[in-house]
């Protein structure tokens, strides 16, 4: 019975494990495995389900490219930056733009863990940074 | 012109279109200086990292699914959600002549309001320790102007020798005042334009000790005029325990810098017990599993790596290590105090009793020892007190059974009353180091009876009036005894002299 914080995590990760088809997250597998915790439902139900979204999330995160954007961009950019993602991480990866002002001008692109600055709001960060 | 300006342009051109890649995290908890954090799956172990508003930490737990990173600054602004970025960076502090004179937190930012601080290099704090093939063993001398230790426990430069005792037994007073015998012997030898000499300089590292105590210390050195050959690298009670677990190595980085550059440095932590303290603080908010005395399992890897730092170098200078230990009830049969014992070269024994009976510095000869120091000693300090350890050791024997009985023979009673002698000639008060020459004379009178007339209060009293006849009248003597470092027969000759000299203007 998953029970403590640790167990909990053990099995939010053995279900992710059961997640993948051929190395990426399948919609089929995840709708399995919500299923089977219907059905079966653990200890603390709800604490497995954050763990377990939590990594699904974070997953998700890294096959999809966010571009934030202060003025406009054209789909022949982010289709660009899709290949070049695609190509950069060897998996397939979708575009998602989203308008952001505060980035002043410029690009940012974030996927999974990184993010690529190109954002004139970002470099004046780092020139504040390093001064 | 034009095409320095298009030169320029094209580089402005190729910055801005410049994307930067970051590896960035999302803080999940933060608790008592420690940072929880999702993603960072590129961050390194011990890499720097940077949370909003300039706050940087340190990654320690490189876990499964969460980052566990210790924050070095105020913790007061940061939230659940906040984003954290890797730096590609080891933490480094600046290191150099320019820290001389100032005080500075575990990070090297000045806080002695005294502006910046023009340093110009840095190093990581984390080290790895100098190897085999690039020591040398310790062969020159490091006075810390205590007759006690000079004599009988010397300290050689390139060594680690710990100060335990209880508190307020003086182990502080003992690490000051070798600072302070540093400076004096630094501004003689360097107006002597002798181009053979050496300075030290000196690192004290304050590790979770109470801002009043730091502020004593500094005066004292401030008043010695022993700070402007002193880095002060503080990190009080009330810094975090993160600050606290990082000033040693940062003063470790500060003392390599003068090593690694042909100089010789002494470092002084004070104390270890309170940095094994934070580390398991740190250790058990990172929930990692705790051993004896709820000690994390590294313990003792926390100090061998820290001291093992401290080297004589093949071709370049040294880092001689005083670390500090405080027992409890005289306990060093603690978890921290073996540990360190075992890492260093030697210890510096206090004792409550004696500091309670005004044996001060309180120095236990039993317990004390220095296992690479006496080959740095120089032959004018062994001519004259090589036997004073075992004579002490053999009162405090004798003393201890003569309590029981009054009937001891002549030869028992000759040798409690020269050890009651010797025990009086090596009280010495707080921040006045003696210099080695001076010591010399002092030690050489006892050897050769010149305290036996006297009574047993006054023999304090006439070793301090052979120190400043001396030191008036008897200068060039003096410069000749620490420029021989021996005593020959004609040196002798002049020192009895001087000491018949000197006697009739001490009146009994």
């Amino acid at each position: 019975m998953a029970s403590g914080k640790k167990q909990i995590n053990q099995l939010a990760r053995q279900l992710f494990k059961l997640s993948f088809v051929n190395g990426s997250l399948s919609g089929e597998q995840v709708a399995g495995v919500l299923a089977y915790l219907e059905k079966h439902a653990p200890a603390k139900p709800l604490a497995v389900l954050i763990a377990y979204r939590r990594l699904i999330v974070a997953e998700a995160a890294k096959s999809v490219a966010v571009v934030e954007h202060a003025g406009p961009v054209g789909e022949a950019t982010l289709q660009a930056i899709a290949s070049a993602m695609t190509a950069r991480y060897q998996r397939p990866v979708t575009v998602s733009a989203k308008p952001a002002s505060s980035l002043l001008a410029g690009l940012r692109v974030r996927i999974g863990d990184d993010v690529y600055e190109s954002s004139a709001a970002g470099q004046l960060a780092a020139l504040s940074a390093s001064v | 012109m034009s095409t320095v300006i298009e030169q320029i342009e094209q580089q402005i051109a190729k910055l801005s279109t410049k994307a930067v890649r970051k590896n960035t995290g999302v803080i999940r908890t933060v608790a008592d200086g420690v940072a929880k954090i999702d993603g960072l799956s590129d961050v390194m172990y011990n890499e720097m990292v940077q949370f909003p508003g300039g706050v940087i930490g340190i990654a320690l737990n490189l876990e499964t699914d969460e980052v566990g990173c210790v924050v070095l600054g105020d913790v007061s602004n940061l939230k659940e959600g906040d984003e954290v970025q890797t730096t590609g960076k080891l933490l480094s502090v600046p290191v150099g002549k320019a820290l001389l004179g100032r005080v500075v937190d575990a990070l090297g930012n000045p806080v002695d309001g005294k502006g910046p601080l023009g340093a110009t290099e840095t190093y990581p704090v984390e080290r790895i320790a100098p190897g085999i093939m690039a020591r040398k063993s310790v062969n020159q001398p490091l006075f810390t102007g205590i007759m006690a230790i000079d004599s009988m426990i010397p300290i050689g430069r390139g060594q680690r020798e710990l100060i335990i005792g209880d508190r307020g037994t003086g182990k502080t007073t003992i690490a000051v005042d070798t600072i302070i015998n540093q400076a004096k012997i630094n501004r003689v030898g360097l107006a002597s334009g002798n181009p053979k000499f050496r300075p030290v300089y000196s690192i004290y590292v304050a590790i979770g000790q109470k801002n009043a105590n730091i502020v004593r210390t500094i005066g004292a050195l401030e008043a010695a005029g022993a700070l402007e050959f002193t880095v002060i690298v503080g990190a009080p009670a009330a810094d975090n325990a993160a600050n606290q677990y990082i000033a040693p190595y940062s003063g470790a980085a500060i003392g390599e810098w003068f090593m690694e550059n042909g100089m010789d440095a002494l470092i002084v932590y004070d104390d270890l017990s309170k940095h094994a303290v934070a580390y398991r603080q740190i250790s058990l908010i990172l929930k990692r599993p705790s051993g004896r005395e709820a000690y994390p399992g590294d313990v003792f890897y926390l100090h061998s790596r820290l001291l093992e730092r401290a080297a004589r170098l093949d071709g370049k200078g040294s880092l001689t290590a005083l670390p500090i230990i405080e027992t409890l009830a005289g306990d060093v049969s603690a978890y921290i105090p073996t540990n360190v014992i075992s890492i260093t070269d030697g210890q510096i024994f206090l004792e409550t009793d004696l500091f309670n009976q005004g044996i001060r510095p309180a120095v236990s000869v039993g317990l004390s020892v220095s296992r690479v120091g006496s080959s740095a000693q120089i032959k004018a300090t062994k001519q004259v007190g090589g036997k004073l350890k075992g004579e002490l050791a053999q009162f405090r024997e004798l003393a201890a059974f003569a309590q029981f009985g009054s009937d001891l023979d002549a030869k028992t009673k000759a040798q409690l009353d020269r050890g009651g002698r010797i025990v009086e000639l090596f009280k010495q008060p707080a921040f006045s180091p003696i210099p080695i020459e001076q010591q010399v004379v002092t030690l050489w009178a006892i050897q050769k009876g010149y305290y036996d007339g006297l009574d047993l209060k006054k023999v304090n009293a006439a070793s301090v009036s052979i120190r400043d006849f001396f030191a008036t009248r008897k200068d060039e003597l003096l410069t000749e005894i620490r420029n021989k470092a021996a005593l020959d027969k004609d040196l002798e000759a002049k020192i009895e002299a001087a000491m018949n000299e000197w006697k009739p203007t001490f009146a009994a």
